[in-house]
């Protein structure tokens, strides 16, 4: 009854609009710039959105519009998003809010990764006495709830043998928890690549990166398709996977390095952090479309981490999640199905990818 | 119009008269109890078919089964009492302070035209700025610790504790202080006899959104920064797509706003039984 009042209404509004011929293509993306900045940094995402790939998918259907939406929130934010009905794809969606959204009924599918390997680091102010993971027990921690972020650090402090409820966490975004960690209202905090800068410059240290422990332990991120846009739109999904593909592809090669470092530096961190956080790393390391052994068991894990860990409620079903044949057809039009390396469950390299004959890492 | 009973307000003939009010008064209350548990009864009910029918997704709205689940799963590990204690805490240190110092400020320029003039242009002015706006601020100053959850807390009850106690005290009738100048009273038993009771209606008016607003700021203040209480379990329902918890929680707060409204109305009543209404 009140749906078919909504459905009225919506038709009605849908024919009072002027561009009622237009289709509207929705990314959201679980993150914002420096001070809200509406850029990407990371990942081939941004890559895609700076060069505006998807757009020239779309360059010759004028009645295709393109929209990017940028959430402070990250991912729990764009969950919400998402629920509501307000999205088309979610890229760059964290594995943890990916996985609850699913917990919770979010119709997606899996269309490509988005990123994996991707490092967590442990920020302190320059004269705390904490130095080590186990030192954290009972301190004040800054921490972005919802992100997986929460659940690389659950991680990460259960290999140390603590919990979340050994340490005081403040949930506070990565904007907040910087000026938090900074002003010292908070003793230590978990994040990415923003705190790399800070870190040069004496500001904090860093005493903690999953760089150089367990590749299990880094953070992944994928590429999603709502259930209802892909049904009505597959020759759409289509497209903008090739899109992605394509940004990937510029955004693994040694060779745009320096380019690609530069066109995250549009979302306000500078240019040297990103050279610190892939310092030793080659690009394709962590940015890879691939669907392989690697990323399939790594969202089978943290989905069984997320139910042990109580941030989900239901055992969530990753097999039947994965629609890897829009990523298989861009790979093959694109030929670079030998492009990136593939890995096995425990991170070990199968193949070792056409990406690696590149440029060697340097910085 | 009634005039209120110095000399002795607790007369006998008071005490007989109330007796004989007290029943039907106690049914009258009853029948009215029911009246106001009709409108949440017929939500509950749209809200259960609404999640029924699927209206809305079920990550938006969780049906109310789900919630009492959520219920029943924090008071078994603890988190929902543990986060209640912590945010009713916050509230008493917070609101006490802020109504304390609100009546005081608030009698002073309510009775002296001099404190008035000096103080209500500065007062009126900051009262306008959102509670939560001075958050950033006091940050800067003391931290996103305890002292901030108070001093937000207080603030959002000070403002309107104040601003009801100088109506209050500013509008006891002149004919009342007259009186109390004919017979000589002393300045204290003046404010004593005269100038609270009758401003008490305007006090409590204050002091009940006081804690209203002390309520709902307190739920802002733990959704930015902490990591215990009732707003916490709020965010971190929705951080964790777990709306029954955040539900379950709005429950609980407005639960307890209830009672505490209550409590405050029977206060209030017991204060003014010498006003016959």
């Amino acid at each position: 009854m009140k749906m078919l009042h909504l459905a009225v209404l919506a038709a009605g509004l849908a024919m009072a609009s002027p561009a009622s011929a237009e289709t509207l293509i929705r990314i959201g993306y679980p993150g914002t710039g420096l001070d809200d900045r509406p850029f990407a940094y990371g990942d081939y995402i941004a890559v895609a959105h700076v060069q505006k790939l998807v757009e020239a998918e779309f360059a010759d259907q004028p009645d295709i519009k393109v929209t990017w939406t940028f959430f402070r929130g990250a991912g729990p934010a764009l969950n919400e998003s998402l629920a509501a009905g307000q999205l088309d794809f979610a890229a760059g969606l964290g594995d943890l809010p990916s996985i609850v959204g699913r917990s919770r009924g979010l119709d997606t599918k899996f269309l490509a990764s988005a990123g994996e390997h991707d490092a967590l680091y442990l920020a302190v102010p320059p004269n705390s006495s904490i130095a080590t993971i186990d030192d954290l027990k009972g301190h004040k921690v800054a921490q972005f709830r919802g992100t997986n972020l929460q659940i690389a650090t659950d991680r990460v402090l259960e290999a140390h043998r603590l919990t979340e409820k050994d340490i005081r966490f403040v949930s506070l975004d990565s904007n907040a928890a910087t000026a938090a960690l900074v002003s010292g209202a908070v003793e230590a905090s978990f994040g990415g690549a923003e705190y790399l800068d800070l870190a040069k410059r004496g500001v904090i240290k860093i005493i903690y990166s999953t760089k150089n422990d367990d590749p299990t332990l880094g953070r992944n991120a994928g590429l999603f398709v709502t259930g209802e846009f892909e049904k009505a739109h597959p020759d759409y999904t289509a497209k903008v996977v090739h899109a992605f593909i394509k940004a990937a592809r510029f955004a693994s090669d040694e060779a745009n390095r320096s380019a690609v470092f530069e066109i995250w530096a549009k979302s306000g961190l500078p240019v040297e952090s990103f050279a610190a956080d892939f310092a030793a790393e080659r690009l394709a390391h962590r940015i890879t479309p691939v669907i392989d052994a690697f990323i399939v068991n790594r969202y089978k894990d943290q989905a069984q981490r997320a139910k042990a860990y109580g941030l989900v409620k239901k055992d969530v079903d990753i097999d039947s999640w994965f629609e890897p044949k829009y990523l298989q057809q861009a790979l093959a039009d694109l030929k670079l199905e030998h492009f990136w390396p593939t890995y096995d469950v425990n991170g070990k390299v199968v193949t070792s990818g056409d990406v690696e004959q590149t440029k060697a890492a340097s910085n | 119009m009634s005039r209120p009973n110095f000399v002795d307000n607790s007369g006998l003939s008071g005490r007989a008269d109330r007796a004989a009010r007290a029943l039907p008064r106690a049914a009258a209350r009853l029948a009215s109890a029911a009246q106001g548990l009709a409108a949440p009864l017929v939500l509950l009910a749209g809200w259960d078919i609404g999640a029924r029918l699927g209206w809305l997704p079920e990550q938006i709205l969780p049906p109310p089964t789900e919630v009492l689940g959520a219920l029943r799963e924090t008071l078994q590990d603890g988190s929902l009492l543990s986060s209640t204690l912590t945010s009713l805490r916050r509230v008493a240190q917070g609101f006490f302070a802020g109504a304390v110092a609100g009546l005081a400020f608030g009698f002073a320029i309510g009775a002296s035209p001099g404190t008035r003039a000096l103080l209500t242009p500065l007062f009126l002015s900051l009262s306008h700025v959102p509670t939560l706006g001075w958050i950033p601020i006091l940050i800067l100053f003391v931290g996103i610790d305890e002292s901030l959850k108070i001093l937000v807390i207080g603030w959002a009850a000070f403002v309107p504790v104040a601003l009801n106690a100088a109506q209050g005290v500013r509008d006891v009738p002149r004919a009342y202080l007259e009186l109390g100048r004919v017979l000589s009273f002393s300045r204290w038993s003046r404010f004593q006899s005269i100038v609270l009771p009758s401003a008490v209606p305007s006090i409590f008016t204050g002091l009940r959104e006081g804690l209203a607003n002390s309520w709902q700021t307190l739920v802002a203040v733990e959704l930015i920064a902490s990591f215990e209480g009732l707003g916490y379990l709020m965010a971190y329902g929705r951080q964790l797509f777990q709306l029954e918890l955040v539900l379950a929680a709005m429950i609980v707060i407005a639960v307890i706003g209830l009672t505490i409204h209550v409590l405050l109305g029977l206060i209030e009543s017991h204060l003014q039984r010498w006003n016959p209404r």
